[in-house]
């Protein structure tokens, strides 16, 4: 179902049907297999030091503030407080582990049923955008009638829309529906399909050859069949981008569940994490790093992961055409 | 492989493991509250602020109530921060209409939920315990506690009228001293008292330390005091001023600011002239910088005018003994200290306001009250608790002279506050601009923050009597033009020839796009239109919108005509986007462009770059924060010795140079999470055939002229489609700054979404609020439509027929 349960299938699957696909994958393979050639992109030697030089410098840029807040979570309050992040903890006895109990303990940040929450929403929403763009992708991409690309250009100048448009509206019509302080508001947007996603779909679905659906079809398969059968397994690469893209909106995601959720039973990790922030200041910035750093831990570990379809699939789907 | 295959295997059970337990306890959540609602049939939601102490007394007082009273189940809401997050989050309960049962009420709160009638009197309760003889732990109270509780509608005034809430605690305000400081600098610490000129000549004395023998590398201040509305009251008060004057009949007359005469800005004047020209007080600027910190860093003198709050987190200093002592004067008749207060009020949508109010009597009585204080946060409204030792030498809790607290009530005051939450807004957000940028005198300051306020409460919104929206006409005239189009579509399906393939074809396509055309009405369309038709309209949506009222073009007319911080939001908005857009845009395309390079280890570099964006929003923000300090910030720790080659500062971000430098703080801030356009541009670098670039080199070109003559115009659709999401995105930007700026300081970083957001859900203009939202969306449109008619012959559209 999402990408964390059931890896997508690898490329190559996919590779086959679709030669956009294909061209794309080779591009990205001869790259890797002719280190030395020069051809685009190919690069003399003093180029690679130049370009290794810039790579190492940037680097350290992106890596710095990971370095910050991980140092700073394993700091006393009084060090934190001082600014001190750079240096790091003298000797093995002074760093201070308990900094990350302390801060997922009940009494402050209570981790485990907001992290439950983050969880079962995320979740939720992850299926939720996987079924529904799917299914609208593949309507835009295989059937014909009236109105469909008026409909489609509709949908995709939405995306100019400014949620703040719509935000007070649609909080007024869940608290109609009784929704308020539940997580309906978070995940039913999220099955009801977004039209970047639905575009990715459409544009792998249209390029698969119709000779493939005939065959299915004179096979006896009809349009269910042949979108959940067929259409579904060829495209784990868009599945995979939409899941994690979804994952990484859904987790961090703060102003919804600030409006919508009330209860300190229904808190998401965000809000646990703004808890954070005292009356009078933060006086407990080192706990609020270690906090931090447990928050933002899935994003990194899914990063890695899943990076391969980050880095590689985003050229196979939707949006290269 | 197989070592990467199996931790990829590892890794993806952990996750469902961690997902199929994530349901189950969420369920299973469910469902004890199920039980829970069962058995406990009375269900009280109550909410308040604190740090993690307090919230654990009023934890612990809950269970003891629960314990008690089987019948009822309360459910603890709990904001961090101080009173101004939890009344934004009590506003969006009310408006969703599920407001808590009971909450702590701030006083300023007060007269704008009395006001609005949305919270419940309890005089009736209190008569009941007068008739019963149970009246007598009234009379326990600290007399003003009762008065402070009191407010009257028609004269607007706090004091007299009805009582609105059951006093929880409150604190007299004093200063804070560093003991040690004083003995060093030869300075008496002034238990009995002091005037203004010995409090500076004190901070002279003691900011002379800086940098003395016992003292080296340090920079000491004499004093600290918080910008405050509460403090500034304070401060004017031991001049002889006042923010407001007053009517005849003793009432306050809001319109009358008083802030121009001459004790208030003999007050003003201090404050500039010890924290700006002196330098002998503390004048944090950027963000994360706190005098309240340098204080227990030993290096401030005495911070005030603060309450007895302090006392928890100043218990775990050892390393300087600290006292309490009491506010300076002017003159011994202008001594005065405000009292910060709190109260257990009743909400008046309350379903249970009986057991509300037996709740409410539980909450502030003696056994709270003497855990409240053994906390230390605040004194007891209870005389008899007060003067117990409960309060006046709890064990090993300093400061020992508690008993000053009590004997600042002889000289207390309880401070009027107007109904328009606009007030504190206004005064907080601009008078930072003399008093802590120094930009204006104090004059002219006071002047800008009058003109608005008399601006804001002469807006024609509030002035005029605007009549009901005929809802029941519009809703007419809505369903009549759905109805229209609806048939005209209908009708214009029904002549085109179909077979009976293409009808089946048709029926299965719109079915396969449901999911999106009900979204699109539901969330989308219909709230397009709801929220063009409020904009038209004045809604507090703390009442039914059968209450709104038909304002016409008012609400836009005020936006353009009369609201300055509109413009100021749009200029900070234009600024964020101007800037950010293009260099987020070039950064992201020369980091692909590095990134495409066929180099060993490039997919490292590649992780490394991309890992950024995947932390966004609250992470981000607090990360962030830290960094951009000012005095103790990273950034500027590597930019001083650059920036001192060149006879400069560097900047400070969030402090006086917030004007030029926040936004582009937001920017870099935004660069760190290149990562996420770059992956885009990499994207499509990757899908350009080499055969084109074989050809160019063939031709004769070098790696410049393939960049623009090959690679950018393969690219422009990309680019195009990133410039295009990348505006949209910019002028939406809100988290960062709700969470690190709050749009200070001198609303430098006040962006349109965030003061939009303060419209709707701080001060409760839904219609004004849904008007903004219609400017930004038909400014987002034009510059849309701007870049497709500019980008027409920029855009090379023939790389993406493969």
């Amino acid at each position: 179902m999402t990408s964390l349960q059931t890896p997508p299938k690898p490329t190559e699957t996919v590779a086959h049907p679709t030669p956009v696909v294909g061209a794309a994958g080779a591009a990205a393979s001869t790259g890797m297999m002719r280190p030395k050639a020069r051809g685009p992109g190919g690069v003399s030697r003093t180029q690679a030091l130049l370009a290794y030089t810039l790579l190492t410098v940037g680097s350290l840029v992106f890596l710095v503030p990971f370095y910050f807040v991980v140092n700073g979570s394993l700091k006393t309050d009084a060090e934190v407080q001082a600014g001190d992040f750079i240096t790091p903890p003298q000797s093995l006895d002074d760093v201070q582990w308990q900094n990350y109990p302390r801060a997922l303990a009940p009494d402050r940040m209570n981790f485990f049923p907001a992290l439950a929450n983050t969880v079962v929403i995320t979740t939720l929403s992850m299926i939720g955008q996987v079924i529904s763009c799917s299914l609208v992708g593949y309507g835009f991409a295989r059937f014909r009638f009236r109105g469909r690309s008026l409909l489609f250009m509709v949908m995709l100048s939405t995306m100019m829309l400014p949620a703040q448009v719509t935000m007070i509206p649609v909080f007024v019509l869940f608290r109609m529906l009784g929704m308020i302080d539940t997580f309906w508001p978070l995940v039913i947007p999220m099955w009801l399909a977004s039209p970047f996603f639905v575009f990715m779909f459409r544009q792998f679905f249209a390029q698969i050859p119709e000779e493939l659906v005939e065959a299915a079809r004179i096979d006896g398969a009809n349009n269910w069949t042949i979108y959940w059968r067929l259409m579904m397994p060829l495209c784990g690469p868009v599945i995979a981008i939409v899941s994690i893209y979804t994952f990484l909106a859904a987790w961090n995601d703060f102003l919804a569940p600030l409006i919508y959720l009330n209860s300190p039973g229904n808190r998401t990790l965000t809000l646990a994490l703004n808890a954070f922030r005292g009356q009078f200041g933060n006086s407990d910035a080192h706990l609020m790093m270690a906090a931090a750093v447990v928050c933002m831990l899935p994003c990194v570990v899914l990063f890695f992961a899943a990076q391969r379809y980050f880095v590689e699939s985003v050229a196979t789907s939707g949006l290269k055409t | 492989m197989t070592l990467a295959r199996a931790a990829r295997l590892l890794l993806g059970f952990v996750a469902l493991l961690i997902v199929v337990w994530s349901f189950f306890d969420v369920g299973y959540r469910a469902l004890a509250r199920g039980r829970m609602a069962q058995e406990r049939p009375i269900t009280l939601q109550i909410l308040h602020w604190g740090n993690a102490a307090e919230a654990g007394v009023v934890q612990k007082l809950v269970e003891r109530y629960e314990q008690d009273n089987p019948q009822v189940r309360i459910i603890r809401i709990h904001t961090p921060g101080g009173d101004v997050e939890m009344s934004n989050k009590l506003k969006t309960m009310l408006a969703a209409g599920t407001p808590p049962d009971l909450f702590y009420l701030p006083p300023g709160l007060l007269p704008e939920m009395a006001q609005m009638e949305l919270i419940r009197p309890i005089d009736e309760y209190l008569e009941q315990e007068r008739r019963s003889g149970t009246a007598g732990f009234l009379d326990d109270y600290f007399p003003i506690m009762i008065d402070a509780w009191k407010y009257d509608v028609d004269s607007q005034t706090v004091g007299r009228g009805k009582m609105y809430g059951l006093p929880k605690d409150f604190t007299t305000a004093g200063f804070w001293v560093n003991v040690d400081l004083f003995k060093a600098a030869g300075v008496d610490v002034p238990y009995g008292g002091w005037t203004w000129d010995q409090f500076e000549a004190a901070c002279r004395r003691i900011t002379s330390l800086s940098g003395t023998s016992g003292f080296e590398g340090r920079k000491i201040y004499g004093g600290f005091f918080q910008l405050w509305d509460a403090t500034i009251r304070n401060i004017l008060w031991t001049y002889g001023g006042e923010f407001f004057g007053r009517r005849p009949d003793g009432g306050v007359d809001f319109r009358n600011v008083t802030l121009d005469e001459p004790a208030a800005l003999e007050a003003l004047r201090m404050i500039v002239r010890t924290r700006i020209n002196e330098g002998i007080v503390y004048n944090p600027t950027g963000i994360a910088q706190d005098g309240g910190q340098e204080f227990i860093n030993g290096n401030i003198g005495c911070i005030g005018p603060i309450g007895r709050w302090m006392v928890p987190t100043y218990k775990s200093i050892t390393s300087f003994n600290w006292d309490f002592v009491p506010i300076p004067y002017k003159s011994k008749e202008h001594q005065a200290s405000q009292i910060y207060y709190t109260a257990w009020s009743m909400t008046a949508g309350t379903e249970h306001p009986d057991e509300s109010y037996k709740l409410m009597k539980f909450l502030c009585g003696a056994e709270g009250a003497v855990m409240q204080s053994e906390l230390g946060l605040a004194i007891p409204p209870l005389k008899s608790v007060a003067y117990s030792p409960a309060f006046l030498s709890p064990p090993g809790i300093p400061p020992h002279n508690a008993k000053l607290f009590l004997d600042a009530i002889e000289y207390a005051r309880i401070p009027q506050v107007p109904s328009q939450a606009q007030w504190r807004r206004i005064l907080e957000d601009r008078i930072t601009k003399s008093l802590q940028l120094g930009k204006v005198t104090p004059l002219e300051n006071v002047k800008e923050i009058e003109a608005a306020w008399l601006a804001e409460l002469n807006s024609p919104l509030r002035q005029r009597r605007w009549p009901l929206v005929r809802w029941d006409l519009v809703l007419a005239v809505t369903a009549a033009i759905v109805a229209t189009a609806v048939t005209m579509l209908w009708w214009r399906s029904t002549r085109e020839q179909l077979g009976p393939l293409d009808r089946a074809q048709a029926r299965a396509g719109w079915l396969f796009i449901m999911p999106w055309v009900l979204g699109f009405l539901a969330l989308t369309l219909g709230p397009m239109i709801a929220s063009l038709l409020l904009s038209f309209t004045s809604w507090s949506a703390m009442t039914t919108i059968t209450e709104a009222r038909a304002v016409g073009a008012a609400n836009y007319r005020q936006l353009f005509a009369a609201d300055p911080t509109f413009c100021q939001s749009l200029k900070v908005t234009f600024y964020f986007v101007a800037l950010a857009v293009p260099v987020t845009q070039l950064a992201a395309l020369g980091v692909a462009l590095l990134m495409n390079l066929k180099l060993r280890g490039i997919t490292l570099f590649r992780t490394i770059y991309f890992v950024p964006a995947v932390i966004s929003g609250v992470v981000l923000a607090v990360l962030w924060l830290q960094i951009f300090n000012n005095d103790y910030g990273v950034l500027n720790e590597i930019l001083r010795p650059i920036a001192h080659q060149f006879g400069a500062e560097p900047p400070d971000w969030f402090g006086r140079d917030a004007a030029r430098w926040a936004i582009p703080a937001f920017v870099i801030m935004g660069l760190w999470g290149v990562g996420g356009g770059m992956i885009i541009y990499l994207a499509g670098l990757k899908g350009i055939s080499a055969s084109l670039y074989e050809a160019a080199t063939i031709d004769g070109a070098g790696p410049i002229r393939r960049l623009w003559n090959v690679t950018l115009p393969m690219l422009s659709p990309l680019i195009f489609y990133n410039l295009v999401m990348g505006i949209i995105g910019s002028f939406q930007v809100f988290t960062q700054a709700y969470v690190m700026t709050g749009a200070g300081p001198d609303n430098a970083t006040l962006f349109y979404v965030l003061n939009l957001f303060r419209q709707a859900f701080e001060f409760h203009n839904m219609g004004y609020a849904s008007a903004m939202a219609w400017v930004l969306f038909l400014i987002v449109l034009a510059v849309t439509i701007l870049i497709f008619r500019a980008s027409k012959n920029l855009v090379y559209y023939e790389g993406l027929k493969t």
